[in-house]
C-alpha cells in the first residue's frame, strides 16, 4: 500500500518494541477495527435493509425536493416577478443562495485535497462524505444562477459556443467567470471525488449478491482488482486530481467574489473579498460537513470512524476561519471609513444600522461572536454543542451573503431610488426547496455508496504499518495496550 | 388594490339608499326588494359583485395562486421540464391590394389638428402610421402648446383607444342604433317645437368653437325657452368674475411670462395645472434661461397653500392657507400703496398671521414688485374667490402689467362654466319643471352631485339623454346613452385665449359606433346627422374666412392654426373701486382644518381616469401614483395624531370622506390638499375603485372646505410610490446621508452666489485624478450623441415622462408591482427637498440613462446584450438579453428597468394599435432603458441620406426633449462645436452627475440657479437638509 512510504508517526501503531512516544494523539479509528470489521461496518450500510429513518427522511427531502420543482416550474412560468426582487435590489435570495451553496461546498475539496497534501490522516473518516456533500451543493448552487435569469430557455448563451453569428460572450463580465469558475470545479470535483471511489466500489462489487448490483457496482468499479499496479496509478491520478482541485479551492469563492468586487457598488466594490469570501467559504463548508457528520455518524453508528477527534479538530477550523471572516468584517468597515469616500462609509453604516441591522447583527453573532465558544475544550468536544453551532454558522453565513447583496443594492449612489426588498413565498420556497434536492441526493449517496472510504480508514489503521504484528492477520484487530 | 377582493354574496345583502342617491334601488322602506332583475343587476353592489368575481382584465397576479392552478403548473413543470423551445404563434399580414395613395409602410405622417380642453385649445401635431395615431406632440405654431405638450396632451391617445369606451348607443341599458335615437328626438323636437322649447334644458361642458357655438346659439334661437347650461368641475369662472367685477367687461387674460422680470403667483399652479399651462411653462422658461453669470433671469414669488410645482420653482415661497390668500393680497395691496403704488381699490381692515416673517417678506416683494413696474405679473389661481381676482387685477392696473405683460380679450365663441346656473338647472330639476334634460359631455353624477340633489332631480325628469364617451355614472342614471367620438375622430374647431383659431381634424375613422360633438350638436337643433366636416367647413366658409376658401382652408389644417385669427387685445381700466363688500376681512380662523380640492396630476377631473399611463405616473409632489392621497404637513399630522399612509376620516358639514394622509414637507398648517379625478365607479379597468372620491367632500361652489375636523381609523392604506421619502420617516441615517449627497447630485446656488463664483459647479465634488487603466476608445469622429438638462428651467412636470412612454411603448405594470419599485418609466423625475423641514425648497432632476462612455452595465453583462455603439450610445439588444439583471445592479444611476413578467401579455388588442411601430415590444426577462430615441436618430439619419443632405443640429429630437415644455432638455452631437448641445456643454454651469465615477456620462446637467431677493437671501449652501 501506498501508505507504507510514509508511517504515520503519531498514530498508536508503533512496534509493540518500540518505546511509547511522550505525547500521543488519540487514534484516529477507535473501536479496535480491523480491515474485515471496517469493511463490514461501511459496505455493511450499503448492502443491508434500508433503515424505516432512511425512509422517513428520505420522503421528506424528496417533498421538499418537489416544493423546488413547484417553485421553479412556476417561476419558468410567469418570471422573476414572483420573487421580491425590484428595480434597486435585482438579486435577491437566488444569489444568496448560489454564494452559499458553492462556499459550502469549499469545505469538501480542502478536506480531500488540501488536507490530503499537507497529510493530515484525520481526514480519510470524514472526505468521502465532504467531497459528495461538495458535489451535491455545487448542483443546488448551478440551480440558482441557472434559474434567476429571465429567459432560462437562452442559457446557452452564456457558453462560448461557435455559432453562426460569431457571438461570443462577454469575457469581461464575471458573471462569464462564474459560468468557467463553477463548471471547472463542479467537473475536478466530481472526478476527484468518483476516482476515490472505484477501490471502494470494487469491493462492494466483490461482496454485491444481486446480479443488479453486480453489473452496476462492476461497471462503476471500471475492473478495478486491487492489483499493485492499479494502486500505484491510482495513488498518482488521486495526487494529481488533489493538486488539480487545491488552487480551485481559492480560485472557485474568488471568482464568485468578483461578481461584487469588479462592480461599482458601494458595499461591494472592495478588494477584500477575494480572500475574504474564501474564508468565508470554508467556515460555512465545515460547518456543513459537520452538522452531516454528527447526523450520519449517529444515524449509522459511525462513532468509531468519525471520533469526537475528528469534530474537534474540524471545530478549530472553524473557529479559525470564522476569526478571519470576523477580521474582514472589521477590516471592511476600516477601509470604507479611511477611505474618505462617503458612498462606501454609507454602504457600511447602513450596512450595521440602516434597514437591514437585523440582518447583519444575525450574521455577527452566528459568525464571529458564537464561534468563540470553540476557545474552550469542553465546549467543542460537545457532540450536542458542535450540532447546534454548526448550524449557527451555516444560517449566519447565509445572512452574510444577504446582507452583502441586498443591503448593498437597496441604498447604492441616488437617494431617489433607494428601495427595500423583501423577499416573497416563492424566494422561501425555493431555498426550503434546494435543501431539499441537496438531502434527497445526499441520502441516496448514503444509501447507495459507501459514506466512508473503506480504502483509506485501512491505511490509517495501526494494522497498516507492515511492521505492525498483525499486518498480514486482515481479519484479526489490532490490539491497543 | 393590494387586497383580495373578497366575493360578494349574491344577491349582495345591502341595498340602502345611498345617500348621494348612486343606487336606483328604493329601500327606505324597510325591507329591500329589487324590482327588476335589470335593476338590480345595475346596482353598484351587484356590479361590485360582478367585478370581484370576473374582474375585467385584470392579470393573473401570481400571488393569488390558487391550489387548483399550483397542481396544475406543478404537474405541468414535471412534465415539460426539458420543453422549452416554444414557438411563438404564427401570425399573418395581409398586404394592400389597392394600396392608398401617399401612404408609405414604414413611414410615419404627422397631421396638425387640435386638443380641445375646456375653453382652450391645445395645438397637436399627431403622428400616424399607415392611418392609426400613436404619438401627440405639440404644435410649434400654435400659441397655446409652441410645440410642446404637457402629460394629459400626450397620453390623451391612450383614451382614443380606450377598451372601455362605449361601442354603441343604448337606451335603458339595452343596445339599440343612432336611428332609433334620432326618430325618438325627432318626435321629442316636434313636441317642443309647440312650447319653444319650454322644458327642455341642455347641460354642457364649457367649450370654445366657433362651429359647437354657431350651433348652440342656433338651437337657442329655435327654442328660446329651452335652458342651456354650462358646467365644468374644475373652471377659470372665478377669473372671469373677478376681472369682470374691476373692469366691467368679460375678459380673456393671457399672461407673457417671457417680458416679466418679478413674477408673484398667489395660489396658482400656472406652470402645470392651471389653465394655459403649456405656454406658460414655455414664456417662464424664456425669461429664465440663463446662458452665464452675466445674464439676468426672473423671479418667482409663490404663495400657496400646498406644495406645488409652481411652488417648487420660486425663488421665494410662502406657505399659506388658500383662504388666507385674500389676506395677503390685501396687505400687499396696502403695502404697494404704501409705496406709493396707485392701487385705487377701497381695502378693507384685514389681519394676516401666516408666519414669523410674512411681514419683510411682503415688504420685501411689494418692492420689488414697485421697482418692476409694467415688467412683472401678479397672477391668482382659479380657486381663490372673485375679490382676489379683481384686487389682482386692480394691482397689475397699478403697475401697469396690464398691457404689456398680460394682455386681455374678449373672449368669442366661447361657453364659460358657470356654477350659479348649474345651481339652477338642479333646482330646476329637483322643481320637476324639465321634462327633457339632455347632458352634452360631462359626468355630472360623479363631479357635481352635491348632497345627491342632481340625482335626485334626473329621476323626475321624463327623458334624460347623455352623450359621452362612456357609460359612466351619469350615463347609468340616463335613459338614453349616445356614444361621442374622441376629438381624433372628431371633425371640429377650436378657439384658444388669445383667439387663434384652429381646426380639429379627424386621425382616424371612428373606431366604434360614435359621432363627434359637432354632429351632436347639430343633430340637437336639426334632428338629422349631418357629417362633421360640412358643418365645421360652412362656419368657416360663412363666418370665418374671407377670400380664397379652399387655399386658406388648406392652409388652415396644413399648419393647424388660422395664422393671424388672433384677437384683438383690448386695454381694460378698472372700473370699480369697491370691489369688497365688507369692510373688514376678518383673519379666516375657523377651527379645524381648510381642504383644498385641487384637480389631480394625473386624472386631472376624472377625464382620465381610466387611462393607464397617467394613472401610472406619479404626482410630481408626492410621487404616489395609482392612488389619491390627504395631503398634509409634518406638524398638522402630528397635531392629530396621524401617521403617514394612515387612513383619516374628515368631516365637516354633515360630510366625511376617509381617505390615506400623506405627509408633505412645505405644505401650510392646517391645510389639507385633496386630488380630485378619483374613487371613480364607472370610469373602466384602470379608474374603477381607485383612491378615494373627493368630489363627495368638496362644495359645489367653491374648492376650498373650512373648518373640517379630522380622526385617524388606525388602518393603514398601501401607497404606491415612486420614491420613498426617506429621511421623514425618522430615519436619520438616510437623512443624513442625502443631506451629504444632494448639493453634489443637484447642484444649486443663488443667482448672486452664482455670479460671485461662476464656477461653483466644479467645486462641489472634489474629484480624483480620473484616468483609465487601458487605452480608452476614442469617441472623436462621426456623430458623437449628448444630452444636456438645465435643471434651472425644468418644472418637473412629468411630460418628458409621458412622451417617452407613447414613443417608447413603455409598458404599465399596475399599482402593486409599483409599490413592489418596479415602475417601468424611462425617464423619471427625481424630487429632492432641502432646507427647512418645515419650509423647504423642492427641486426635480430627470434621470434617463446617462449613457456612459465608461458604461459600467456593459463590462458586467455576460452575453454582450448591452454594447456601445461607435456613436456613444449605450445601445440594449434586447435579442440577446438574457435577464441576469447584472446592468441593473451595476448602473449607478438606477435607470435600467427590468421586464419582470410579461406586462404587455394583456394588453387589449385595441390599445395595441396605439404602440409605435418603430419601437419593439419588450418581453419579459428582458432589460430596458432610455436608447435616446435611437429609432428617432437612424430615421433621421436615413431621411437625410436619402435625401442626399447633411444632418443639421436639431434635426434629431427626442421625444422628451420634443415636449419638454421648458426647453430643458437639449439632444444633439456633441463632436460638433458648433452644435447648440456642444455649446451648452462648455457653459460653467454643466456637470456630471456621479462623474466621480469615471463612467463618462453623455448626459450632463446645468446647476439650478435661483434668483433670490437679497432683502429675503437665505444661505443656500447652509441648507440642505433631506
Amino acid at each position: 500500500m501506498s501508505l507504507l512510504n510514509h508511517i504515520p508517526k503519531q498514530s498508536a501503531d508503533a512496534p509493540l518494541d518500540i518505546a511509547v512516544p511522550m505525547f500521543e494523539d488519540a487514534p484516529l479509528i477507535s473501536g479496535n477495527q480491523s480491515f474485515a470489521s471496517v469493511t463490514n461496518r461501511i459496505a455493511g450500510v450499503v448492502e443491508g435493509p434500508t433503515p424505516k429513518m432512511w425512509w422517513v427522511l428520505f420522503s421528506f427531502s424528496v417533498s421538499l425536493l418537489m416544493v423546488l420543482v413547484g417553485s421553479v416550474g412556476f417561476l419558468v412560468w410567469e418570471g422573476t416577478g414572483i420573487w421580491g426582487l425590484n428595480n434597486p435590489v435585482g438579486w435577491g435570495w437566488a444569489i444568496v443562495n448560489f454564494v452559499f451553496w458553492v462556499g459550502i461546498g469549499h469545505a469538501g475539496t480542502l478536506i480531500s485535497a488540501v488536507l490530503h497534501l499537507f497529510r493530515q490522516k484525520w481526514r480519510t473518516s470524514i472526505n468521502r462524505f465532504a467531497e459528495a456533500m461538495t458535489i451535491f451543493a455545487v448542483i443546488c448552487a448551478l440551480l440558482f444562477p441557472t434559474i434567476h435569469v429571465g429567459r432560462v430557455w437562452v442559457l446557452y448563451w452564456f457558453f462560448p459556443i461557435p455559432n453562426q453569428m460569431s457571438m461570443w460572450p462577454n469575457f469581461r463580465s464575471p458573471l462569464l467567470w462564474d459560468v468557467f469558475a463553477v463548471s471547472i470545479y463542479f467537473t475536478v470535483s466530481l472526478l476527484f471525488w468518483y476516482v476515490g471511489l472505484v477501490p471502494d466500489i470494487a469491493t462492494l462489487r466483490d461482496r454485491a449478491k444481486t446480479r443488479a448490483k453486480k453489473i452496476i457496482y462492476g461497471i462503476l468499479s471500471l475492473g478495478w482488482r486491487g492489483a499493485n499496479r492499479h494502486w500505484r496509478h491510482y495513488e498518482l491520478g488521486y495526487l494529481i486530481l488533489a493538486g488539480l482541485s487545491t488552487p480551485l479551492v481559492l480560485s472557485v469563492h474568488s471568482v464568485v467574489s468578483t461578481d461584487f468586487a469588479t462592480s461599482i457598488v458601494p458595499g461591494w466594490h472592495t478588494t477584500i473579498f477575494p480572500p475574504y469570501f474564501v474564508a468565508g467559504a470554508i467556515f460555512s463548508g465545515f460547518a456543513m460537513v459537520m452538522t452531516l457528520a454528527i447526523i450520519a455518524r449517529k444515524a449509522f453508528h459511525m462513532e468509531d470512524f468519525i471520533t469526537i477527534n475528528h469534530l474537534e479538530k474540524m471545530a478549530k477550523i472553524i473557529m479559525v476561519t470564522g476569526l478571519m471572516v470576523g477580521y474582514a468584517y472589521s477590516m471592511e468597515f476600516f477601509i470604507s471609513w479611511y477611505s474618505g469616500n462617503e458612498f462606501e462609509k454609507f454602504a457600511f453604516i447602513n450596512r450595521a444600522f440602516g434597514p437591514y441591522a437585523w440582518a447583519y447583527w444575525i450574521m455577527i453573532s452566528c459568525n464571529v461572536i458564537i464561534p468563540q465558544m470553540f476557545w474552550s475544550k469542553k465546549l467543542r468536544t460537545n457532540v450536542a454543542v458542535l450540532f447546534v453551532l454548526s448550524i449557527f454558522v451555516n444560517i449566519g453565513m447565509w445572512f452574510e451573503r444577504f446582507v452583502i447583496i441586498a443591503s448593498s443594492l437597496s441604498r447604492d449612489y441616488l437617494p431617489s431610488s433607494w428601495d427595500y426588498y423583501s423577499p416573497t413565498i416563492w424566494d422561501i420556497s425555493t431555498l426550503i426547496g434546494s435543501f431539499g434536492l441537496f438531502f434527497t441526493l445526499f441520502l441516496l449517496f448514503l444509501r447507495f455508496l459507501p459514506m466512508i472510504s473503506m480504502a483509506e480508514i485501512k491505511g490509517v489503521l495501526p494494522q497498516a504499518n507492515p511492521h505492525h504484528t498483525m499486518y498480514d492477520k486482515p481479519g484479526v484487530a489490532h490490539q491497543s495496550r | 388594490m393590494s387586497d383580495k377582493p373578497k366575493p360578494m354574496k349574491f344577491p349582495p345583502k345591502a341595498f340602502q339608499l345611498d345617500p348621494d342617491g348612486e343606487n336606483l334601488i328604493d329601500s327606505a322602506h324597510g325591507k329591500s326588494y329589487w324590482r327588476s332583475y335589470d335593476q338590480l343587476a345595475n346596482s353598484p353592489e351587484f356590479q361590485t359583485f360582478l367585478e370581484n368575481e370576473f374582474p375585467p382584465g385584470t392579470m393573473d397576479l401570481p400571488n393569488k395562486l390558487s391550489r387548483k392552478k399550483f397542481l396544475s403548473l406543478m404537474g405541468a413543470s414535471i412534465a415539460l421540464a426539458g420543453l422549452t423551445a416554444c414557438r411563438r404563434p404564427v401570425e399573418k399580414i395581409i398586404p394592400y391590394v389597392n394600396a392608398p395613395e401617399e401612404i408609405i409602410p414604414g413611414v410615419s405622417k404627422n397631421y396638425a389638428s387640435t386638443m380641445p380642453f375646456g375653453t382652450n385649445a391645445l395645438g397637436i401635431v399627431v403622428e400616424t402610421h399607415e392611418g392609426r395615431p400613436t404619438k401627440i406632440e405639440g404644435n410649434p405654431l400654435h400659441s397655446s402648446s409652441m410645440g410642446s405638450a404637457n402629460a394629459f396632451m400626450q397620453a390623451s391617445i391612450l383614451n382614443l383607444y380606450d377598451p372601455d369606451r362605449s361601442q354603441a348607443p343604448s337606451r335603458k341599458g339595452y343596445e339599440v342604433r343612432w336611428e332609433d335615437f334620432t326618430a325618438f328626438w325627432n318626435e321629442q323636437l316636434t313636441a317642443f317645437d309647440a312650447v319653444a322649447g319650454e322644458g327642455l334644458s341642455l347641460l354642457s361642458s364649457a367649450f370654445a368653437s366657433p362651429t359647437l357655438f354657431r350651433l348652440k346659439t342656433e338651437f337657442l334661437s329655435k327654442f328660446p325657452k329651452a335652458t342651456w347650461t354650462v358646467f365644468d368641475p374644475v373652471s377659470d369662472e372665478r377669473i372671469y368674475q373677478g376681472i369682470e367685477l374691476a373692469s366691467r367687461q368679460k375678459l380673456q387674460p393671457v399672461h407673457h411670462f417671457e417680458s416679466a422680470a418679478i413674477v408673484l403667483s398667489l395660489d396658482s399652479d400656472f406652470l402645470f395645472l392651471d389653465s394655459n399651462n403649456v405656454a406658460n411653462s414655455r414664456r417662464f422658461s424664456q425669461a429664465r434661461r440663463i446662458m452665464s453669470e452675466k445674464d439676468s433671469m426672473n423671479r418667482l414669488y409663490a404663495v400657496e397653500s400646498g406644495f406645488t410645482v409652481t411652488g417648487a420653482m420660486a425663488d421665494h415661497r410662502l406657505k399659506v392657507p388658500s383662504a388666507q390668500i385674500m389676506n395677503f393680497t390685501i396687505e400687499l395691496a396696502k403695502e404697494l400703496q404704501n409705496l406709493g403704488i396707485p392701487v385705487e381699490v377701497d381695502l378693507p381692515t384685514s389681519s394676516l398671521t401666516v408666519g414669523r416673517d410674512h411681514i419683510t417678506w411682503i415688504k420685501a416683494l411689494a418692492v420689488d414688485l414697485a421697482t418692476h413696474k409694467s415688467k412683472s405679473i401678479v397672477l391668482a389661481g382659479y380657486r381663490q374667490p372673485a375679490e382676489v381676482h379683481a384686487l389682482v387685477f386692480a394691482i397689475n392696473d397699478a403697475l401697469r402689467n396690464n398691457g404689456k405683460t398680460i394682455t386681455c380679450y374678449h373672449p368669442e365663441h366661447t361657453a364659460n362654466s358657470s356654477v350659479t346656473e348649474y345651481q339652477k338647472l338642479v333646482d330646476d330639476l329637483g322643481k320637476g319643471s324639465v321634462k327633457t334634460l339632455v347632458i352634452l359631455g360631462g359626468n355630472p353624477a360623479y363631479t357635481a352631485n352635491e348632497n345627491g340633489e342632481f340625482l335626485k332631480g334626473l329621476n323626475r325628469v321624463e327623458h334624460t339623454i347623455h352623450f359621452t364617451d362612456r357609460e359612466n355614472e351619469t350615463a347609468q342614471n340616463c335613459e338614453w346613452h349616445l356614444p361621442v367620438s374622441h376629438f381624433m375622430e372628431s371633425w371640429g374647431d377650436a378657439v384658444s385665449f388669445d383667439g387663434t383659431l384652429s381646426v380639429i381634424q379627424p386621425m382616424i375613422a371612428p373606431l366604434f359606433d360614435s359621432h363627434s360633438l359637432t354632429e351632436i350638436y347639430s343633430l340637437l337643433s336639426t334632428g338629422e346627422l349631418t357629417p362633421g366636416f360640412d358643418l365645421v367647413q360652412s362656419t368657416w366658409r360663412e363666418k370665418l374666412i374671407s377670400g380664397n376658401f379652399e387655399q386658406v382652408w388648406h392652409h388652415v389644417l396644413h399648419d393647424g392654426v388660422f395664422s393671424g385669427s388672433n384677437y384683438q387685445a383690448v386695454r381694460p381700466a378698472l372700473k370699480n373701486k369697491n370691489i369688497f363688500t365688507k369692510s373688514e376681512i376678518s383673519e379666516q380662523n375657523l377651527p379645524g382644518l381648510e381642504c383644498v380640492f385641487i384637480p389631480s396630476s394625473s386624472l386631472w377631473d376624472g377625464e382620465f381616469s381610466n387611462n393607464s399611463w397617467l394613472m401610472e405616473n406619479p404626482d410630481p409632489v408626492t410621487k404616489v401614483a395609482w392612488d389619491n392621497v390627504a395631503v398634509m404637513s409634518h406638524s398638522t399630522a402630528a397635531k392629530y395624531h396621524l401617521k403617514n399612509k394612515e387612513i383619516a376620516k374628515f368631516t365637516a358639514d354633515g360630510k366625511s370622506i376617509s381617505c390615506p394622509v400623506w405627509i408633505l414637507p412645505g405644505q401650510a398648517d392646517s391645510t389639507v390638499t385633496f386630488s380630485l379625478g378619483y374613487g371613480r365607479t364607472a370610469s373602466g379597468r384602470i379608474g374603477n375603485k381607485v383612491g378615494v372620491n373627493a368630489y363627495k367632500f368638496k362644495p359645489l361652489d367653491s374648492d376650498i372646505r373650512q373648518g373640517v375636523r379630522v380622526t385617524g381609523t388606525g388602518r393603514f392604506q398601501i401607497i404606491a410610490c415612486t420614491q420613498d421619502h426617506h429621511g421623514l420617516d425618522a430615519d436619520k441615517l438616510a437623512a443624513d446621508a442625502i443631506h451629504k449627497r444632494l448639493p453634489a447630485i443637484l447642484r444649486e446656488a443663488s443667482l448672486d452666489e452664482y455670479r460671485l463664483n461662476p464656477g461653483f459647479v466644479k467645486e462641489v465634488v472634489e474629484e480624483p485624478d480620473l484616468f483609465s487603466l487601458w487605452k480608452d476608445k476614442s469617441y472623436d469622429k462621426g456623430f458623437q450623441w449628448g444630452m444636456s438638462v438645465d435643471l434651472n428651467v425644468c418644472t418637473g412636470c412629468n411630460a418628458c415622462s409621458i412622451a417617452c412612454q407613447s414613443e417608447n411603448n413603455i409598458p404599465v405594470v399596475g399599482k402593486d408591482q409599483v409599490e413592489r419599485g418596479r415602475e417601468m418609466a424611462w425617464i423619471r423625475l427625481d424630487r429632492y427637498f432641502s432646507g427647512d423641514l418645515e419650509d423647504p425648497e423642492m427641486v426635480f432632476q430627470p434621470i434617463a440613462c446617462q449613457h456612459c462612455e465608461m458604461a459600467p452595465c456593459e463590462q458586467v453583462c455576460p452575453v454582450t446584450a448591452t454594447v456601445h455603439t461607435d456613436e456613444g450610445l449605450n445601445a440594449m439588444v434586447y435579442n440577446r438579453c438574457v435577464g441576469t439583471r447584472y446592468c441593473a445592479n451595476n448602473c449607478p444611476y438606477k435607470v435600467r428597468r427590468y421586464n419582470f413578467y410579461n406586462f404587455t401579455k394583456d394588453l387589449p388588442e385595441i390599445v395595441k394599435i396605439a404602440q409605435n411601430p418603430d419601437v419593439t415590444v419588450r418581453f419579459r426577462g428582458v432589460m430596458e432603458k432610455c436608447t435616446f430615441c435611437v429609432q428617432r436618430i437612424n430615421q433621421e439619419k436615413l431621411r437625410a441620406k436619402n435625401n442626399h443632405q447633411d444632418l443639421k443640429d436639431g434635426d434629431i429630437v427626442t421625444a422628451c426633449q420634443q415636449t419638454c415644455p421648458t426647453d430643458a432638455i437639449v439632444f444633439g452631437n456633441i463632436n460638433d462645436p458648433d452644435s447648440r448641445i456642444s455649446k451648452l456643454k462648455k457653459q460653467n454651469r454643466d456637470y456630471a452627475l456621479l462623474g466621480e465615477l469615471n463612467v463618462r456620462p453623455r448626459t450632463t446637467y446645468m446647476a439650478k440657479i435661483r434668483n433670490q431677493n437679497s432683502a429675503l437671501n437665505k444661505n443656500h449652501f447652509e441648507k440642505h437638509i433631506q
